[in-house]
């Protein structure tokens, strides 16, 4: 175990009374609570953390924040392995394991570095442009290997054994980030008395604060982040700490991430890993902050080179060194103050490289104070040493050249405002010649932003933009905020003259550094045309991946400005969109994964089934009994006998999942004209009718049965798919249509258990469940009659004599409360009778043989006369789709028509889905006169049939056809016949 | 014949009484099914709106609400549902009764449809109860925005529900449909386990 | 995108059905000049950039019809009516 030998004797964030073990790649380490698994490694002289994305090229810790490029490292091993996980922002707790990624066998030797010698090759574009033949090696051979060599971490293969958890708020003010600005706007707002949410990504609030030495009020700046804190609380504010706001979206709602577990080893029991928050904000404050830019020149990656700002962070926050000779590069006087911070915890600063033309006089003084030697004009040239910086050569203005040994090269371009959220919804950012960076544009309604994130760099503009943001915010929600005492604070020097790229500088400079582009692949790029930053980001790969260019995009603009002669504000920037950092699937899953991926519909014979062994499947969100298998059976057995038993004896089959809606009304019948192809208001009382309902184009939407309970009460069955659809349908009918209507729909799909009782015994089986004094003989109760009736002993129940099977049979609904009692019932009841249960096969082997159509039928591209229903069209009346039905295309004689199909060989198997052809033509598209939509093994004729669509089918019976199924690489001869197979006359259905 | 049948809930199986979840502090919230009650929708003939309000207020005492909250009435709670659409609620009036009741009083003003055995409902109380229903809930129940008695359908988690505020301590009734109630168990059982729930018998 | 409607209140689109066009008129003439008519009122549609009066549903609340006045642009809604405005009479 190493000791922690960059640790700073004293000063930082951290408990150094809490030592806390972890191990990278295996080695195990200590570090302290408080710190993020970055500054443990560099408190542990760790500086090569990983390898590129494309180079494999040694690669250490560029920042400290979530902007981070290099340091990915798979956190947790086994299932919960995450891969490409920040080390910058990992909390570090006690038994976490990291390892490197993208490297093998180890990451001091990783054997895919030989990329870096073939650089020339992988150029800007190289993937277009050399696996382009043969076409099927691209599969095969390119990508896989590509994959191998040039990746990220690796996923878990394990399903992720934890709870992610989602969650809804509401408030008036959501403030993203808590640093000064946030602070300020939250403060203000919540004293106003608006109810605000602060969202910090942090675990620590206070932003910039706990990386620099700032005073507020003649304070620690920390002072007042901890009394802010402490206000917040007692006010109307809800602080989610650990919580990215990653998207903004249209009328107020941000999605964010609560990382609520990710901190320690494992999620307390019932607690989630993470939660996702979706807030609807009436005002949202981005206080985002700014992230600091690179320089570009040669060998800019090496371990050892870090943004200033994040060196200041690992001093003043964390009490680590990351090197112990710096030197420091920079373009403006702000990164200076890393060589004042260095200089006061004993780090030599052995140069300050400032690379304006300028010399500064606030650069001197400070050069002054940190005993380090200035070089104006200057630049850092080149950078010596592969695995960690050993020296970098300084090139003076007048050619000479300065040899420095140093560990640490902090570098700073100056700084990019946080102002992704702003561009959401299509902000554009503007140019700030000031600034020399990207500000907001013009902002989503209700969002404003506050302090770096909209340019205002100095801790006094930030303290007093955020104050302001936070006034404003809460008067737009109509609160009167009062004046309260403003927090004084100084602001540090804020100037900008960034010179974005040394020209003159050897070796691979680099701007984007998770895809390992550099300046030559931009301008390669540029050459060939590619100079519009969208373009630009596709064929280089700037900016994409899990930093999404955070740090390199806008130097990437300059570079590509450069190239094409332009200003970096003509070039701009790629659209950012969510999220703002990478977010785990599961958690956008949530509660919605394995048996709850959906919410499941349960019939109320549901319970019964599973005890009868039914196998289900999944009819819309209903899951319904698919057949019945006994022992020894397979579900081909199970189905046959199903269906058999319907037809010789007596079955039952649950239907509740039909959609059900009462339709009642004094205008009800004339309603139901209108929106069935057929009449209704002519339907006696006590009468149920077959309906066709059509869409306003003339196709067949719907079908189903409706039973006149009442003179102004309808009872409407639809199919179980359509439910939601046609209800939809009818209420904008009822208030669109025809809001002058009196007539009132109300779903009742869930308050009926509903069974289909059918088979040559099904009224002997009725007979012993319904009360005395219902007559249910065919005489007194017929084909398609209905009644309410009682059963069981005075339970409502309604009756309907309906068959979807052809046999006798009955469907009987009860309140759903007794769905359960009644199944079990009829089984009890019918068991004299051989009733079986039947599921939706069985249902559907049974309709084909009778030559209903159903849900291949019903396809939307049907009409009423293709399926045989044409002389149910009224003409007497207006109805949905009568104009278009009568369409002369649609009346076309030669059109696809509802047939029947038994193949010649009784041996064989029509496909679902091949395509008919006339028998001795090529199986060509110009030959295709139509598809099958229905397969069926009867059991009641002993062999395959089928139903399909054919053109001129009706006047073809008796004709020999192909059914072609090029998937299978099958042909049947089918001979034409009529869709009904069983007892086409219907008698059975009468008895 | 058979014997009468029984009454068995969407939850069958589901509720077992009993302490659940975390346990750290204080009881986050308390489930119970509410069983037996009758259930009812009524919607409003065309232009009857105003003989239908002044039957209800005679019959009921109650002043049918136009908008998404709930009125209590003498045994019957309205919640409105919709432009002259209500939920009727009642423990006197209990299963089937209470649609035969209406349907009765209210006679050629207002359709209505028993639904007393396609709903489970369900009664979430306690100092967490807000943070577990805004775990799929997307309305805001904070007392300032959501009267005390507010009413709301809308969906969680992907299903269906009403949902009323019964009282401020506060409490929630939740009617949602019959055959999600396993789906909707479900979810509620792991959104509350955080806070740690009881179950208590209906 | 929010959608305040008339009945609930505000509510996020995940509740709401979109079905377009609010200003096309079903024909009510079923003969055969009405041709031109029902194929306009069927399958085509303006596409303005800017307001538009649309059909918007609220099946996962009240279950009413909305006309929503939407700028296609920005998503900003303008007006929520209901689409049958005799509601409650």
């Amino acid at each position: 175990m190493t000791s922690q030998s960059n640790r700073l004797r004293d000063g930082g964030l951290i408990d150094r009374a809490k030592t806390v073990r972890f191990s990278f790649d295996g080695e195990t380490l200590t570090g302290y609570q408080g710190d993020t698994l970055a500054s443990a490694l560099l408190a542990n002289g760790k500086k090569l953390v990983g390898r590129s994305f494309k180079y494999h090229r040694p690669r250490g810790i560029l920042t400290a924040g979530s902007e981070e490029p290099n340091a990915l490292v798979e956190l947790r091993t086994g299932a919960r392995r995450e891969p490409n996980t920040r080390a910058t922002t990992i909390e570090l707790y006690d038994g976490l394991e990291a390892a490197s990624q993208n490297r093998w066998p180890s990451l001091k030797f990783d054997v895919m570095a030989v990329n870096q010698l073939f650089a020339p090759i992988f150029g800007a574009g190289f993937y277009y442009k050399t696996f382009m033949w043969p076409a099927s090696f691209w599969e095969k051979v390119y990508e896989p290997a590509i994959r191998r060599a040039a990746g990220l971490g690796r996923a878990a293969s394990a399903p992720d054994p934890d709870h992610y958890d989602k969650a809804h708020a509401f408030c008036d003010v959501l403030v993203i980030g808590s640093g000064p600005a946030g602070l300020a706007t939250a403060l203000e707002a919540a004293r106003a008395g608006a109810r605000v949410i602060l969202a910090e990504e942090d675990f620590r609030l206070g932003g910039r604060l706990l990386a620099e030495r700032y005073e507020i009020d003649g304070k620690p700046a920390l002072d007042w982040v901890r009394a802010a804190e402490e206000e917040l609380a007692s006010l109307d504010c809800r602080i989610l700490r650990r919580t990215t706001v990653f998207g903004v979206y249209d009328g107020g709602t941000y999605a964010a991430i609560e990382r609520v577990n990710d901190h320690v080893k494992l999620p307390p029991a019932h607690e989630p890993r993470q939660r996702l928050w979706k807030i609807v904000a009436r005002q949202a404050v981005v206080a985002a902050g700014a992230i600091e830019r690179p320089i570009v020149f040669g060998d800019n990656d090496r371990p050892g080179i870090m943004l200033a700002g994040a060196v200041r962070t690992y001093v003043n926050r964390y009490g680590v060194t990351p090197g112990r000779r710096a030197v420091v590069f920079t373009d403006n006087d702000d990164a200076f103050q890393t060589a004042v911070d260095l200089a006061d915890h004993g780090v030599e600063v052995v140069a300050m490289v400032d690379a304006r033309a300028m010399p500064s006089v606030k650069a001197k003084e400070i050069a002054a104070k940190a005993k380090a030697p200035y070089f104006a004009n200057s630049v850092v040239q080149r950078v010596r040493g592969r695995q960690a910086v050993k020296s970098v050569d300084i090139a003076a203005p007048n050619g000479e050249v300065h040899r420095i040994d140093c560990d640490l090269l902090a570098m700073s371009g100056g700084w990019n405002p946080t102002l992704h959220l702003t561009t959401h919804l299509n902000g554009k950012p503007v140019w700030n010649a000031d600034l020399s960076a990207l500000v907001p544009g013009a902002l989503p309604p209700g969002m404003s932003v506050a302090g770096a994130s909209a340019g205002q760099f100095g801790l006094a503009a930030c303290l007093a933009s955020g104050r302001l943001a936070g006034t404003e915010a809460a008067k737009a929600c109509g609160f009167k905020p009062k004046r309260h005492k403003a927090p004084k604070a100084a602001d540090e020097s804020t100037e900008a003259s960034p010179v974005w790229q040394v020209e003159t500088s050897r070796g691979k400079a680099f701007v984007d550094f998770q895809n390992d582009v550099t300046i030559s692949d931009i301008k390669l790029a540029a050459r060939e045309g590619f100079r519009v930053p969208e373009h630009l980001k596709r064929y280089t790969t700037l900016g994409m991946a899990t930093d999404q260019g955070k740090t390199g995009n806008l130097n990437g603009a300059a570079v590509l400005a450069n190239v094409t002669g332009r200003y970096v504000g003509a070039v701009g920037t790629t659209t950012f969109r969510p999220p703002f950092t990478p977010v785990a699937i599961s958690a956008l899953a949530g509660h919605h994964r394995g048996p709850d991926f959906r919410p499941a519909r349960l019939a109320p014979s549901h319970k019964w089934a599973e005890e009868q062994g039914a196998v289900f499947v999944e009819t819309g969100p209903w899951l319904r009994a698919l057949y019945y298998p006994r022992a020894g059976e397979s579900p081909q057995d199970s189905v046959n006998r199903e269906v058999a038993n319907v037809r010789t004896q007596v079955g039952v089959c649950d239907v509740s999942t039909l959609g059900k809606i009462e339709v009642q009304g004094t205008d009800a019948g004339v309603f139901l004209d209108r929106v069935y192809a057929n009449t209704f208001s002519t339907l006696p009382v006590g009468k149920a009718r077959y309906g066709l309902m059509l869409r306003e184009d003339g196709f067949v939407m719907d079908d189903g049965t409706t039973a006149r309970l009442a003179e102004d009460r309808y009872f409407m069955t639809t199919t179980t798919a359509n439910a939601v659809k046609v209800m939809q349908h009818l209420e904008f009918c009822q208030q669109v249509l025809w809001p002058e209507l009196d007539v009132q729909l109300v779903s009742v799909t869930e308050q009926w258990a509903q069974y289909a009782v059918a088979g040559p015994r099904a009224r002997d089986v009725l007979q012993r469940l319904v009360d005395p004094g219902h007559d249910i003989s065919n005489e007194a109760f017929p084909y398609l009659a209905c009644g309410e009736i009682n059963v069981c002993g005075g339970v409502p129940a309604r009756l309907y004599r309906l068959s979807f099977s052809g046999e006798l049979a009955y469907e009987i609904g009860v309140p759903a409360r007794y769905g359960d009692a009644l199944i079990r019932a009829i089984m009890m009841e019918g068991a004299a009778f051989g009733i079986q249960p039947y599921g939706t096969e069985a249902l559907g082997v049974l309709r084909i043989e009778k030559g209903h159509p159903a849900g291949g039928e019903l396809n939307g591209q049907t009409t009423a006369h293709d399926l045989g229903f044409g002389k149910l069209l009224s003409a007497k009346k207006d109805f949905i789709g009568r104009f278009m039905a009568a369409r002369p295309v649609l009346a076309d004689a030669n059109r696809e028509k509802f047939v029947g199909l038994r193949p010649l060989d009784r041996e064989a198997r029509i496909r679902a889905g091949a395509h008919l052809v006339p028998k001795d033509a090529e199986a060509t598209a110009k030959n295709d006169q139509g598809y099958v939509t229905s397969i069926a093994y009867s059991p009641s004729l002993g062999h395959w049939l089928a139903l399909g669509m054919l053109a001129r089918g009706p006047e073809r019976h008796g004709e020999v056809v192909r059914a072609v199924d090029p998937l299978r690489g099958e042909e049947v001869l089918a001979e034409v016949v009529p869709p009904c197979f069983v007892d086409p006359e219907g008698e059975r259905l009468r008895v | 014949m058979s014997r009468p049948l029984a009454s068995v809930s969407g939850l069958a199986g589901l509720t077992v009484p009993g302490s659940y979840g975390a346990k750290v502090g204080e009881l986050g919230v308390t489930i119970a099914e509410r069983t037996g009650l009758g259930i009812a929708t009524v919607a409003a003939c065309k232009g009857k709106s105003e003989a239908l309000k002044a039957a209800a207020r005679k019959a009921y005492g109650v002043e049918l609400p136009e908008r998404s909250i709930v009125a209590s009435g003498r045994d019957i709670l309205f919640i409105g549902t919709g432009p002259g659409q209500w939920l009727a609620v009642s423990e006197k009036y209990a299963n089937e009764e209470l649609a035969r009741e209406l349907a009765g009083r209210l006679q050629g003003l207002a359709s209505v449809a028993d639904q007393s055995g396609g709903r489970t409902v369900i009664r979430i109380s306690g100092p967490r109860a807000r943070d577990v229903l805004a775990k799929g809930l997307p309305i805001d129940l904070d007392p300032r925005v959501f009267p005390s008695n507010g009413a709301a359908t809308s969906t969680i988690s992907l299903m269906g529900v009403q949902l009323w505020q019964a009282d401020d301590t506060p409490a929630y009734e939740l009617a949602i449909f019959r055959s999600l109630s396993g789906s909707f168990w479900r979810w509620l059982a792991a959104s509350a386990a955080e806070f740690g729930y009881e179950v208590k018998p209906g | 995108m929010r959608i305040k409607c008339p009945y609930c209140g505000e509510r996020a689109l995940e509740e709401f059905t979109y079905r377009g066009d609010a200003t096309v008129k079903r024909p009510r003439s079923l003969e055969s000049d009405a041709a031109e008519a029902w194929t306009d009122y069927v399958y085509f549609r303006h596409n303005p950039a800017g307001l538009h009066r649309e059909h918007w549903y609220h099946g996962a609340g009240c279950h009413a019809w909305l006309t929503v006045t939407r700028d296609t642009r920005t998503h900003e809604i303008v007006a929520v009516e209901f689409a049958d405005k005799r509601e409650g009479t």
